[in-house]
């Protein structure tokens, strides 16, 4: 028998104005809350709006950073007559030559690497070429005095100790620097630099003797087309270039993607980045769920009311579910509002540090993304104790009464959709990445140090829990802090953890690249890379250097720059690479051939070739990058050098340490491949081990002054720059992961605020029965630094984990666990943890038992 | 208003808690409670007359026994079933009032109505707080009232549905005595104008004696059970 008929649920209408009504008691309480989403979703918008604006500033400086409406670029030789006159057919035609050479003080007393450009009359077709004192620059090169003029940055001056005015050597040419540049509009195209620019008239270029058959010169022709060209036009000339010549092996670019590499490298980074951001938003996330913990408990009440009153508990739900997602909606409001700023701020901070100008404005479509990503987060962290809500049981209301039939899980509508919601999280992250692979592994990662350090916290309270009860009343109480109900334990090794884990990741993987850098050049690497060496030259170099460094091992390989046109017959174009492999099919290759197979040469799979063999061009090829491409023994190659095409054929794979930074090529030819092409040769000097300093630069000083038109780089000098790159990379990286210890630590204050009220409870007790002050904090601070010192611990682990899995299994180097780091992170993790931890502590102890004893 | 009695438990059943501290409250209690009559629950701590009060109110659910009230049995229906079940058919006044803070006097009473989808809501509610004499209070918040008038509040909230049954936990118990005496009027008043049937649990002897019938427990199980009237017979379930 039931007579009664249960009506539909009261309406979602319903539900928003009571949510209303409840948010009349104002945003207290929730400013952790909304702090924690602003500052993930400021982060997202933030660095993709940046990032968008980097990339929208070089595509709409396209033509100036390209330096015309297209640009062919050609490796080792100039344009042939008839290849230029097509091109001047379309509009007008800018040559510029670039190269690496030394520059030598006159006195040959110092000399350097340096970035040469010569120009011709038409430089630049777009943008403008600021000098300092503001001469136009074809007065600045032109001929004057016996000789020609020459500008450059000023870091070459500093560098060589040189004024404006005085001259310098380059190749077998001497020219007087008649000003410094202020801005190089074409300089983003110009790739890694290994040095200050040197810029000279192409008039220049025969008396610096520095172009020779072989010599590494690229040549680029930037095409103004004539009367304004739309972007299909552009492609309609590319399409008729290639098929008019179609073994030119020029490299084409458009003004629609000036700089692509760049671009890519902006847009990857900047993917990371949002990466870390993401992870603040999950640290941030663990502050949302304590706080709608917090909350829900002060609303026990208010849900038995309602449920008394003949609401369900699926209106309770959606009453206080409107009312998180009006947090969200302001925590991701002032993120937005952060993140659409600052492009803004950028723009005017690297103003003049930039080679290009930010386009900042508002980016919706990035906006849009830090708020998908906010409201996620939130609803991940947020379903679960809301949907606790909906069991709260009417019968809270009556006095001395606990029901025992409360839930510990939310219902299971509530778990799928906690689960639906972050498997969208982690989808939408690795369905916009640029490397899925990465990504996917990054999200995994931090998903396994989340339950991880679930179980961790989980844990440490069982083991207090069953700890054997200590004499030390202090430490009981610190130990009973750490397991009792409503304890700091799990929110602070999460979040804390969390952060601190990422933090010591990046730490760990940061150092070890440096280590190893600097172990490699202690031990393997060269002191001496030696480029352009002539046939003529080759010998009398040889002797030189073994004159100069008798005890050093001298390395020789014939050396080609080439580019791969076609893989197993499908053009590159056409061909499905993997990202990790791109970069072998982008841009140009050094490429060699070899009648023996280098020294302890490793062949996984094939074998070398006779060293008298005359058959069909066969190659070696690097066996990662092969297994990467999916090439096998018997596939076919096509390179592009010196305008002409060669197919040849994959004999073996060879196994590449790329780290010892010896001569290695992907690409090792049959010699009989380049029979008679003109090339240079490359050499190495190494000593295989440290060596003073004064040594290196006395054999730079004679190689420079005895052969001006060999380009020497010095190791030391290159990895200097490329640590400088990793350092300026790490720093950026750092500080977007610091953003997620700042969203630790306001979880870790969200948690300790959220306990307050207990902790005067236990002084106020503890005080009425003969605790002083200080053996309370003592107290406090041992349960403080136990909690630290074991998060910093799992965090030590996490984080050590994930870097040895991305310095071994994806970057192939060597790992070792560095103490500096593990100290840092314990150090870390204790001042946050008793530091936050005692400073909202020491009020509380203030308080006097009797006000709180009569209103307990 | 259905025919036979307001509520009518038979052999009732109920433990709360798990393993060694799960506690046997009601011990088969069986009891009819016929319609406009009021009922005084009394006995010592721990009695069970709470725990009794929440099963005829639907909020505790029996374990074993029957709970039939206002003619629905209450053991087929869902939680969000007997939720409204409690909406439609029992008003319930607390100890502690247990007034929504964020919400005005009025909204308080609005409550049940908004949530039976009644489109007069805040007519009725309003109407409701007049009854009670807080007709010039009605847009105060629960914190800028008295505790008498936060009672009168919940008076006016448990009765704004019209409830068949009317369910009151030592409504009186946070209340000085005079402040008292006006909302046991208040209750008794609105029991008598509206036949409504009134259950009440009360240490207080002298506001039992004002009910047709006192049911005092001890240990889960009814000790006494005497009517105060004639209107109400003393009848005790097989």
């Amino acid at each position: 028998m039931s007579g009664f008929v249960a009506k539909p649920p009261a309406g979602l209408a319903l539900a928003f104005r009571f949510a209303l009504r409840e948010l009349r008691g104002g945003l207290g309480g929730f400013y952790i809350f909304i702090a924690c989403i602003a500052l993930g979703v400021a982060a997202i918008a933030g660095v993709t709006s940046v990032s968008r604006a980097l990339t929208g500033g070089i595509s709409s400086e396209g033509q100036s950073i390209l330096g015309g409406d297209l640009s062919f670029s050609i490796i080792h030789r100039q344009a042939a007559q008839n290849e230029r006159a097509w091109l001047e057919n379309l509009g007008a035609v800018s040559e510029v030559a670039t190269l690496r050479g030394m520059a030598r003080r006159h006195d040959g007393a110092d000399q350097a690497l340096v970035e040469l450009k010569a120009v011709d009359d038409v430089y630049p077709l777009y943008g403008a070429m600021d000098l300092q004192s503001g001469v136009s620059l074809g007065d600045a090169l032109a001929f004057h005095e016996g000789h020609w003029g020459a500008v450059a940055d000023m870091s070459l001056l500093a560098r060589l100790g040189l004024e404006q005015g005085d001259t310098l050597t380059i190749g077998r040419a001497t020219v007087r620097i008649n000003d410094v540049i202020a801005r190089e509009p074409d300089k983003l195209t110009s790739g890694m630099e290994f040095g200050p620019r040197l810029m000279i008239s192409q008039a220049a270029i025969p008396e610096t003797g520095l172009i020779q058959p072989g010599s590494l010169v690229r040549w680029h022709y930037r095409l103004r087309l004539d009367g304004g060209a739309s972007d299909s036009d552009l492609q309609t000339v590319i399409s008729s270039a290639r098929d008019a010549f179609p073994e030119a092996g020029w490299r084409i670019r458009s003004r629609a993607n000036a700089a692509p590499g760049l671009q890519r490298n902006i847009t990857r980074f900047a993917e990371f980045l949002t990466l870390v951001g993401l992870t603040a938003l999950v640290v941030g996330g663990v502050g949302v769920a304590n706080a709608i913990r917090a909350f829900l408990i002060t609303k026990r009440e208010v849900i038995a009311s309602f449920k008394c009153l003949g609401a369900t508990g699926g209106f309770a739900f959606k009453v206080y579910l409107i009312q998180m997602l009006f947090l969200t909606a302001v925590g991701i409001g002032i993120g937005l509002v952060v993140g659409a700023i600052l492009p803004f701020l950028a723009s005017a901070a690297l103003s003049g540090v930039l080679p290009v100008t930010l386009e900042a404005a508002v980016f919706p479509q990035e906006l849009a993304l830090g708020l998908l990503y906010g409201v996620l987060t939130a609803l991940a962290f947020a379903l679960w104790p809301l949907g606790q809500a909906h069991d709260v049981p009417p019968t809270a209301l009556f006095r001395d009464i606990v029901s025992a039939r409360a839930r510990r899980l939310p219902r299971k509508r509530y778990l799928i959709a906690t689960m639906l919601t972050v498997a969208a999280l982690a989808f939408i992250a690795i369905s916009l990445a640029y490397d899925k692979r990465i990504a996917g592994i990054y999200i995994g990662a931090s998903a396994a140090a989340f339950l991880l350090l679930l179980l961790v916290a989980r844990a440490i309270m069982a083991l207090a829990h069953n700890m054997p009860i200590v004499r030390s009343a202090e430490l009981r109480l610190a130990i009973a802090n750490i397991h009792r109900p409503g304890a700091l334990t799990p929110s602070v090794v999460l979040s804390l953890g969390l952060g601190l884990s990422l933090l010591v990741a990046l730490a760990l993987i940061d150092g070890n690249l440096r280590r190893e850098l600097s172990a490699t050049i202690a031990q393997e690497a060269p002191s001496f890379f030696f480029v352009d060496i002539q046939n003529h030259e080759h010998e009398a170099f040889n002797s030189l250097l073994m004159s100069e460094a008798p005890d050093a091992q001298l390395r020789s390989v014939p050396m080609l720059r080439g580019r791969i046109v076609s893989l197993k017959g499908i053009p590159v174009s056409e061909f499905e690479a993997p990202p990790e492999a791109g970069w072998i099919l982008r841009g140009d290759r050094g490429i060699t051939y070899e009648a023996v197979p280098p020294e302890n040469t490793q062949l996984p799979t094939g074998e070398w070739w006779p060293e008298d063999y005359s058959g069909e061009p066969l190659v070696s090829f690097d066996h990662e990058a092969a297994v990467e491409l999916g090439l096998t023994i018997g596939d076919q190659i096509t390179v592009n050098v010196l305008g002409r095409e060669i197919t040849a054929t994959i004999a073996n794979t060879r196994v590449i340490e790329w780290q010892s930074l010896s001569i290695n090529f992907v690409l090792v030819f049959s010699p009989n491949t380049f029979a008679g092409a003109p090339h240079a040769h490359l050499m190495t000097l190494a000593w295989g081990g440290d060596v003073p300093a004064e040594t290196e630069l006395s054999i730079l000083r004679t190689v420079s002054n005895t052969f001006p038109t060999i380009t020497t780089v010095r190791v030391k000098d290159a990895i200097s720059q490329v640590n400088d790159l990793v350092a300026q990379l790490a720093w950026a990286i750092r500080g977007a992961s610091s953003i997620t210890l700042i969203a630790s630590v306001l979880v870790l204050a969200g948690a300790l605020a959220a306990g307050h009220h207990n902790r005067i409870y236990d002084a106020v007790i503890l005080k009425t029965l003969g605790a002083t002050r200080w053996r309370l904090m003592f107290a406090y601070g041992l349960e403080y630094a136990i909690l630290g010192l074991a998060t910093a611990f799992f965090a030590l682990m996490a984080g050590g984990l994930a870097a040895w899995f991305v310095i071994t299994r994806i970057m192939g180097g060597s790992f070792i666990l560095l103490p500096v780091t593990a100290a840092s992170a314990a150090l870390i993790a204790l001042v946050l943890t008793v530091g936050f931890g005692l400073v909202g502590t020491w009020r509380i102890l203030g308080e006097k038992p009797a006000p709180v004893l009569r209103n307990l | 208003m259905t025919n036979g009695p307001a509520i009518a438990l038979k052999d009732v059943q109920l433990s709360l808690g798990e393993g060694a501290g799960r506690v046997h409250i009601l011990k088969g209690i069986s009891l009819v409670i016929e319609q406009g009559t009021a009922v005084g629950l009394v006995g010592p701590s721990g009695s069970g007359k709470s725990t009794l009060l929440m099963v005829m109110a639907g909020l505790e659910r029996a374990d074993s026994g029957q709970a039939v009230v206002a003619g629905s049995d209450l053991s087929p229906l869902t939680e969000d079933a007997l939720a409204q079940f409690r909406g439609a058919n029992v008003g319930i006044i607390f100890q502690s009032f247990h007034l929504i803070p964020n919400m005005t006097a009025l909204e308080n009473v609005a409550v049940p109505l908004e949530l039976a989808g009644e489109r007069a809501a805040f007519d009725k509610a309003r109407r409701e707080l007049e009854a009670v004499g807080l007709g010039h209070r009605i847009h105060h918040y629960p914190a800028q009232m008295s505790g008498g008038e936060q009672q009168r509040v919940a008076v006016a909230r448990a009765l704004v549905v019209e409830p068949k049954i009317l369910i009151a936990d030592e409504p009186t118990g946070n209340l000085d005595e005079a402040t008292g005496d006006q909302i046991v009027e208040l209750m008794f008043k609105a029991q008598r104008e509206r036949s409504m049937t009134l259950v009440l649990v009360t240490h207080d002897p002298t506001l039992a004696e004002q009910c047709d019938r006192v049911v005092r427990m001890r240990s889960g199980e009814i000790e006494d059970d005497a009517s105060k009237s004639p209107a109400a017979k003393l009848e005790a379930s097989a």
